[in-house]
């Protein structure tokens, strides 16, 4: 098997790919709320930054203990 | 000589069947994770040959994935040989014989050395083989290509299984069954470069 390629460049952001994707504008809000519901399903506990992630580890060890 | 190949660009050739659909949002969601954008044949707006518009946009990719998983003739009367794939393969082996700088193929599977009965001229090339699951096409993506800010296997995962249960909707929403249709590939797109993007955000910077 080939060694991985390692991938160094950025893509283009979403601004610059919204010409290439050509969705129409309440279709696009559509997918927006969908992205929305997303967000709140999946990144609550991964969107706090990581010494509170740690500081909670930390807390829990110590009650455990 | 064309312009210079897009440095993230992967042309994606797999079929274009209904029981092929989880593991061509997988594709999407992978690449996107990854940092590179897949690139489909129907995105292709009309007009000129066939033949001529994808050979341009295996030119505009830096790399592409052919995935001759499903290459078998199916049980129907009228069932013939799938051509469209290998003569795609074969385009694109040629264009990188001749700038091999320019760009780079990878020959997918799902099953191990079943390529060198279907294609055995193909023989010491090493395919990568997702055994037919949406899991196997991200744990593949992830030993073709990384990124240094690429989230786990399993993190792509859940956001592929969040992305394919949104399918139906999405395929309703745009009047169609078909999820190769140029409107629900670029809806696919759209999605998980967002939800991608999303994800890098919550990654630890290195």
């Amino acid at each position: 098997m080939r060694k991985p390629i390692h991938i160094t460049t950025l893509p283009p952001t979403l601004e610059e790919m919204e010409k290439r994707f050509r969705i129409p504008k309440a279709r696009k809000k559509e997918l927006q709320e969908l992205v929305e519901e997303f967000k709140s399903t999946h990144l609550v506990r991964d969107m706090a930054p990581p010494n509170l992630i740690d500081s909670e580890k930390r807390r829990k060890r110590a009650s455990a203990a | 000589m064309p312009p210079p190949p897009d440095p993230n660009g992967v042309f994606l050739n797999v079929p274009y069947d209904k029981e092929f659909s989880s593991l061509y949002v997988a594709y999407i969601v992978g690449l996107f994770h990854l940092d590179l954008v897949p690139h489909l044949a129907s995105e292709i707006p009309g007009g000129g040959r066939r033949l001529d518009r994808i050979f341009k946009l295996i030119q505009s990719c830096r790399y592409s994935i052919h995935d001759l998983s499903q290459v078998e003739v199916s049980v129907a009367p009228t069932a013939v040989p799938r051509f469209n794939m290998p003569l795609e393969l074969g385009i694109t082996i040629a264009w990188e014989k001749l700038h091999p700088s320019r760009h780079t193929w990878y020959l997918w599977e799902s099953e191990p050395y079943r390529i060198q009965r279907s294609a055995s001229d193909l023989n010491g090339t090493d395919a990568y083989i997702h055994n037919g699951t949406p899991e196997g096409v991200l744990r593949e993506l992830s030993n073709a290509f990384w990124s240094d800010r690429m989230p786990s296997v399993p993190e792509i995962l859940e956001n592929y299984r969040w992305i394919y249960h949104k399918l139906d909707a999405m395929l309703y929403k745009n009047g169609t069954s078909n999820p190769y249709d140029r409107s629900v590939f670029m809806e696919l797109c759209y999605i998980s470069k967002i939800l991608a993007d999303l994800t890098h955000l919550t990654k630890p910077a290195v």
